[in-house]
C-alpha cells in the first residue's frame, strides 16, 4: 500500500461515516412523522457496514509491489435496514392518523439513542481525518526529501 | 556501496517503508472501526524490519495479524480507538524521524561532494 492508498482507505470511512450520520439524522427528524409513502408510522433506519476490498485502481497501482493483503481494506455502507421494532402507541384520539380506539402509531425513535449514535459518527469522521493529515503530511515529508 | 547510495540510506529506505505500511494498516483499523465483525490488525514491526533490512532490495511484502488481547465489542469488532490513534502519532513521529534522519544522510553526501571542489 502505497501512502496515497491510505487516504483512499480513510476516504472511503469519511463516506461511510457521513451516510450514517445522514440516517441518523433522517431518524431524528421522522421521530414523530406517522404517514410515510409505504404506509403507517416512519420505521427506524440503521447502516450496516462491511469491509471494501481495495480498489481495481489501487490494486493495479501496487501490482508490481505484492503489498496489498487483508490487511488494508475501506470500509463501505453495505445497506440502510429498517429497525422491526414494532411502532410506540399513544392515546391521542384527536389526532388524523388515530385508529377507531383512539390510538396513535409513532416511529419507536429514541433521540437518546440517536444523539449517541449521532456523536460515534462525529468522533470516527474526526478519527479519520487525522489519519488523512497524518497521511498528507507524510507525503510532504517525503517530497521533502527531494528539496 | 557506492558513495551516494550508502548502506545507511538503504536501511533507513527499508525503515520508511515498513513504518509508512504500518501507517496503512492503522488507518484501515481506524475506517472499520464500526463494521460488525471486524478485527483489529498490525504487523510485527522488528520482524518486517529485520526482514526488510536484510533484503533491501527485494520487494517489502509484510505479513499483518490480528492482535491478541483487545477487547471485543457486542458487534464483534475489536478496534481501540485509544490503540490506533497512538499508533497513528507514533507511526507518523517514526515516519518524521526516518526522513530527517535521510536527509542529514543526503546533506553528508552532498557536503562531501562540496568539499571536493575546494582542493
Amino acid at each position: 500500500m502505497n501512502l496515497f492508498g491510505m487516504m483512499e482507505v480513510s476516504a472511503s470511512a469519511l463516506g461511510a461515516e457521513r451516510v450514517r450520520a445522514e440516517v441518523v439524522t433522517s431518524n431524528l427528524a421522522n421521530a414523530e412523522s406517522t404517514r410515510t409513502p409505504e404506509g403507517g408510522p416512519y420505521q427506524r433506519r440503521e447502516v450496516v457496514f462491511g469491509t471494501q476490498r481495495p480498489s481495481f485502481a489501487l490494486s493495479l497501482a501496487s501490482a508490481g509491489a505484492p503489498m496489498q493483503d487483508a490487511g488494508s481494506s475501506g470500509v463501505r455502507v453495505r445497506g440502510v435496514v429498517n429497525d422491526p421494532a414494532p411502532p410506540v402507541v399513544k392515546y391521542d384520539p384527536s389526532h388524523p392518523d388515530a385508529n377507531a380506539d383512539g390510538y396513535v402509531a409513532y416511529p419507536n425513535i429514541n433521540p437518546v439513542n440517536e444523539m449517541a449514535d449521532l456523536m460515534g459518527a462525529a468522533r470516527a469522521y474526526e478519527m479519520n481525518v487525522s489519519a488523512i493529515t497524518a497521511a498528507k503530511q507524510m507525503i510532504q515529508q517525503s517530497i521533502e526529501i527531494l528539496k | 556501496m557506492s558513495l551516494v547510495d550508502t548502506p545507511l540510506m538503504k536501511s533507513l529506505a527499508s525503515y520508511l517503508d515498513v513504518t509508512a505500511y504500518r501507517q496503512g494498516v492503522v488507518s484501515a483499523n481506524i475506517a472499520n472501526i464500526d463494521t460488525p465483525g471486524y478485527h483489529a490488525r498490525d504487523i510485527n514491526f522488528k520482524q518486517e524490519l529485520d526482514k526488510a533490512l536484510g533484503s533491501p532490495d527485494a520487494p517489502l511484502t509484510p505479513r499483518t495479524q490480528g492482535v491478541p488481547g483487545l477487547q471485543e465489542r457486542p458487534d464483534g469488532n475489536t478496534v481501540s480507538l485509544d490503540r490506533e490513534g497512538l499508533l497513528l502519532a507514533q507511526t507518523q513521529l517514526q515516519f518524521t524521524t526516518g526522513v530527517a534522519l535521510l536527509r542529514s544522510e543526503l546533506k553528508r553526501v552532498s557536503m562531501a561532494i562540496q568539499e571536493d571542489k575546494g582542493s
